[in-house]
């Protein structure tokens, strides 16, 4: 009996270590496939690609600057409003609501991380860019597509993530040390502000994180409401008037009808590949200092 | 190196294939490629489907350069294409022998926002269609419309709509001036955004202009002559930007491919291409 148990642990470590390294392996190959694909374009470019504000593909001008900017306003819009929005509302359920209503509310919060994005993009189109031609009247946008129309579908998509992710942290908060603070005189809002929340601060910021990977990366939504146009690097940066242009980000410039047309031009198609490399890098950078927050702030529980 | 990457990553896909193909009823058919020419290929296959259990996968990814490169990959047995072919499509794929079969005839309409028809433009000249889509013409008045701005959404490089249009106004795609304006994709899209935008102009095939939400704008000759895109005028080329739209295949139409192009050439298929708002393929010239 004692024997097989044994076996069983011993199969059990060696099937998950060999899945673990196959996880590993098929993350570095990615990488590597992504590197060696788009080599032509860091030959021929450098790091002109990265800085470069100019993308024509018919006379081989590859500057990545416009999309990653895009990419970084339209996430920072997203996150603006998702995160006030996503943590209120768990202080909201983990605090505030019994524990039998805390579920219901957290299911039916987690249903809407589950819609395909696809559905979010078509309500973007249909509801969204008026609201926005409106609300940017005072920068006279061209159309509904823009920046800030993408940046705000982002929010409403991420907002489930964000607050089933901060909810999940504040009730990770130990009952003892809820219990002591109210003995200790504090009022129920005392102890969510200053006790749990400080103590949960960490799954908080990382629950933001995992937030802007989701946003950082999710493409046909946004594809839908941004406008998809090139080169619309800002003059100046901390301006409101970028947000009221169409714009382009990295993963919609993926999505776009480009991909299909790169292939067979080695230079088009590595500064393609190019820039799935730059977004992969992103992405897994926010995604693991999210994860490794998560722990940080398990391990102080 | 890039070709052993390539080679990964067309393996990889073939993999994904596989596993898809496992999954389903027998291999399925595989078509790819123009929002256009989709949905009376998407109405066939429902035919087919429905009456002979054909499995059939109808995608629209990329637009008929991004059907073409699934053809030339393998990732699709047949092309949809909404523009004639050009030399580019086999260079690329050296190794191919496209054959294309015309199922129709289609124009590709400019098309304008209510608001711009309503104001007055109803035609435009081809030095007009210029400055508006290079950006000299900012505001509709100095084309004879309404003061307001112009909104030109440019449907994406290497879609059919976009190439028989680049075609027709700087005599080959590679020719015209790089411009940098928001883009539209599929039809839908199209008809979507120039309807919900004011001041707006884009490209789209002739079928999907309503005459309610969006209009076609004719082509004024040097002459004084309006070219409109009717049934009448994309049939017999007079219309300048008259298209063919094709089904291609890798070598002649066989097995699954072949059933479904015999059913779009016969009496059904062409009634289904009328259906749709497209001329019939068996006459007319064929639009170059």
């Amino acid at each position: 009996m004692r024997n097989t148990g044994r076996r069983r642990l011993e199969l059990t470590r060696v099937a998950s270590l060999g899945f673990t390294a196959l996880a590993a392996l098929v993350f570095l190959g990615m990488l590597v496939l992504f590197g060696v694909e788009s080599l032509p374009v860091w030959r021929h470019l450098g790091l002109g690609y990265v800085t470069g504000t100019r993308w024509f593909f018919r006379v081989h001008e590859f500057g990545i600057l416009p999309m990653v900017y895009g990419t970084l306003a339209v996430s920072a819009v997203a996150l603006l409003v998702a995160v006030p929005l996503g943590v209120g509302t768990a202080f909201f359920t983990a605090e505030v609501l019994p524990r039998r209503a805390r579920r219901t509310v957290k299911a039916a919060v987690e249903l809407l991380a589950g819609v395909p994005s696809v559905i979010y993009g078509l309500l973007g189109v249909l509801l969204l860019r008026d609201f926005v031609v409106k609300l940017l009247a005072h920068w006279d946008p061209l159309s509904g597509d823009t920046l800030l129309t993408g940046g705000l579908l982002l929010a409403v998509m991420i907002v489930p993530t964000v607050m089933t992710l901060a909810d999940d942290a504040l009730s990770g908060v130990p009952a003892d040390h809820r219990m002591a603070a109210r003995a200790l005189g504090l009022t129920r809002a005392e102890t969510a502000l200053q006790v749990a929340a400080r103590q949960a601060l960490p799954g908080l910021v990382s629950a933001a994180l995992l937030g802007l990977g989701r946003a950082l990366g999710e493409t046909i939504a946004v594809f839908l409401v941004i406008g998809r146009q090139d080169n619309q690097w800002p003059e100046r940066l901390l301006s409101v008037q970028p947000l009221a242009n169409a714009g382009q980000t990295l993963t919609t410039k993926l999505g776009g009808s480009e991909t299909f047309i790169a292939y067979g031009d080695p230079l088009h198609w590595g500064a393609i590949m190019g820039l799935g490399l730059v977004l992969f890098v992103v992405v897994t950078a926010v995604s693991l200092a999210g994860a490794s927050l998560v722990t940080w702030g398990g391990d102080r529980a | 190196m890039l070709r052993t990457g390539q080679r990964l990553l067309l393996t990889a896909g073939l993999i994904l294939a596989a596993a898809a193909a496992l999954t389903a009823a027998g291999a399925p058919l595989r078509v790819n490629g123009s929002t256009t020419v989709n949905p009376v290929v998407a109405e066939a296959s429902d035919l087919l489907r429905a009456e002979r259990g054909l499995t059939i996968q109808v995608d629209t990814q990329g637009g008929s350069s991004g059907g073409m490169a699934a053809l030339g990959e393998g990732r699709a047995e047949v092309a949809m294409v909404s523009r004639p072919l050009n030399p580019e499509d086999q260079t690329h794929y050296p190794k191919a022998h496209f054959v294309a079969t015309r199922i129709g005839l289609d124009g590709v309409a400019l098309v304008v926002s209510a608001d711009v028809w309503k104001g007055g433009v109803r035609s435009l000249t081809k030095a007009q269609v210029r400055g508006l889509y290079e950006g000299k013409v900012k505001n509709w008045k100095e084309v004879g419309g309404p003061d307001r701005r112009v909104v030109f959404f440019n449907k994406e490089a290497g879609r059919g709509t976009w190439e028989v249009f680049a075609h027709w106004l700087y005599g080959d795609p590679k020719a015209a001036p790089l411009v940098t304006l928001p883009e539209v994709g599929s039809n839908e899209e199209g008809r979507s955004k120039v309807s919900a935008t004011p001041g707006s102009i884009s490209q789209l095939s002739a079928a999907w202009a309503d005459g309610k939400r969006i209009f076609a704008v004719g082509i004024r000759q040097d002459d004084g002559r309006v070219l409109l895109p009717t049934p009448a005028a994309i049939l017999n080329g007079t219309y300048p930007l008259s298209r063919p739209l094709m089904m291609v295949t890798d070598g002649p139409p066989q097995g699954a491919a072949k059933i479904l192009i015999d059913l779009l050439m016969s009496p059904r298929g062409q009634a289904l291409v009328k259906k749709n708002g497209y001329e019939p393929a068996a006459v007319g010239e064929h639009a170059k």
